[in-house]
């Protein structure tokens, strides 16, 4: 029984938060704003590991990477029939992929070649191609990104790439990537390895890296040693790094998270500092007269508790519906400047929903229990004085 | 129970209300599918790429997963910050990972 809610308590406590309107409005649009600002940012980078756990499994095994002096260069194809004479490998493909600045728009698109459009995957092409026109001449298939950027330049059909030596290299465009892959394919070309290889001038016998399936998951290790081993200037990539590499993309170390949360600490402690420093007179003198009138210490405060928790607890639900809002229907305004970055190719940021209880926890227990504990606190220190000392 | 307490609950029901329907109503339509997962696994098969197209102006933001703490370099040694994206995008720790299988 001693649990139960004391409703003439809570009248009181509401009455309280009334008769100081400002004051409550001012702390609770503050906290509601600060809830909202660090759940945007969670919830959105919540989504975007999400999005990129998704397809990890899809990833090759290992990356094998040729340096020259610090930087990535091209490796030989005749690579891969060493690597595939490793014991353990299953496939090793030669990849033809980098990136094309379109000068006009200012804009980087990644082209990547794929090995001739055979049958089998012009069905499973069909599955994420919105319009797809089959043809056996050479093609490529665009993000909507750049289909978007394309458009703005007049090459509605066909893309006019210019080539190392000056002269014009003419693909038409067989289909855009449906929206469901957005987040992935927004700024991606997909074309055959020839066609890559002549808009990169690159030779026949060289590949940009080396992809590597590995059947069994025990052997990526030993196999990427003998790699190493076999390729002494390569740097290799497992699957591992990489999703090392996603589950760090963006963490508390990056700037943006790391100044927003000393932002946030800074003014829970301003509030906190100035909750202990000591009450207003006016507080104090209520205090003193609910102690003359015989009320127990125990009942002021579960009186500031209700107070406390009440606005707390609002405010949370407020700042994180407002966030839900924000991020995932109206997609970000603003805040998604800072993801995007200088891109000048953007994306429509529709990210996928997560139902994330570790964020809504760790912003629960970062707003609430603080907030209430600092107005318990000196309410506590006032409230064990003896009344008249209180009231003078 | 009085009167502005009943309005204090009605108030808190409403907002619950709200952010739950909220919760819901997104799971259910803004939730990757098992159809959305399978395309999006497709398309990165086919490419056998990294990453996520949504900051591409620098390649060691667009394939940071490919890139290491030197990648940078590439642009000068001082450019740390050149693009807003370094500053919200850690570097990846490849360079230390990627010989993890020696361990």
């Amino acid at each position: 029984m001693r649990n139960r809610i004391n409703f003439y308590l809570l009248e009181y406590a509401l009455h309280s938060l009334w008769r100081q309107k400002s004051k409550t409005l001012f702390i609770g649009l503050v906290l509601t704003l600060l809830i909202f600002l660090l759940s945007a940012l969670f919830f959105i980078a919540s989504s975007i590991k999400h999005e990129l756990a998704q397809s990890v499994d899809a990833l090759p095994e290992i990356t094998v990477q040729k340096l020259q002096g610090g930087k990535h260069t091209n490796i030989p194809s005749s690579a891969v029939d060493t690597i595939l004479s490793i014991h353990g490998v299953e496939d090793a493909i030669a990849r033809v992929w980098g990136y094309y600045y379109f000068q006009k728009a200012g804009v980087p698109f990644v082209l990547v070649g794929v090995d001739p459009f055979e049958e089998q995957y012009k069905k499973s092409l069909q599955k994420i191609v919105d319009n797809y026109e089959i043809s056996s001449q050479e093609q490529m298939l665009v993000g909507r990104g750049v289909y978007e950027i394309f458009k703005e330049h007049h090459y509605e059909e066909s893309f006019n790439f210019i080539k190392s030596d000056g002269s014009l290299y003419t693909l038409p465009i067989a289909g855009v990537f449906t929206e469901t892959i957005e987040l992935e394919s927004n700024d991606m070309i997909i074309l055959s390895k020839q066609s890559a290889r002549e808009i990169f001038a690159m030779d026949a016998d060289m590949a940009t890296d080396i992809v590597v399936k590995v059947a069994n998951p025990e052997e990526i290790a030993m196999v990427a040693s003998k790699i190493q081993l076999a390729f002494p200037d390569a740097r290799i990539i497992t699957k591992e790094a990489l999703q090392i590499s996603y589950a760090n993309i963006i963490d508390y170390k990056s700037g943006v998270f790391l100044s927003l949360f000393i932002v946030s600490l800074f003014t829970f402690f301003m509030i906190i500092y100035d909750k202990l420093s000591g009450l207003s007179t006016q507080e104090r003198r209520e205090i003193g007269i609910l102690k003359a009138l015989g009320w127990k210490v125990e009942l002021i405060l579960k009186e500031k508790f209700y107070e406390a928790a009440l606005l707390s607890f609002v405010s949370y639900l407020v700042g994180v519906s407002v966030a839900l809002f924000y991020v995932y229907i109206l997609h970000a305004p603003l805040l998604r400047n800072i993801f995007e970055g200088y891109s000048v190719l953007r994306s429509s940021f529709h990210l996928p929903f997560v139902l994330d209880f570790q964020t809504l926890a760790l912003l629960f227990f970062l707003s609430i229990p603080l907030y209430v504990a600092a107005s318990i606190i000196p309410s506590w220190r006032v409230a064990t004085q003896e009344a008249d000392e209180v009231m003078r | 129970m009085n009167k502005t307490t009943k309005g204090l609950f009605l108030f808190l029901s409403i907002l619950l209300f709200v952010f739950l329907g909220q919760l819901g109503y997104l799971f259910a339509t803004q939730s990757v599918t098992q159809e959305a997962k399978e395309k999006k696994q497709l398309f990165v098969s086919l490419t056998s790429l990294p990453d996520l197209a949504i900051a591409t102006e620098a390649d060691y933001i667009r394939h940071r997963s490919m890139s290491d703490y030197f990648s940078l370099f590439k642009e000068g040694p001082f450019l740390r910050e050149y693009f807003v994206s370094s500053y919200l995008y850690a570097p990846s720790t490849q360079y230390f990972t990627a010989r993890s299988y020696e361990k």
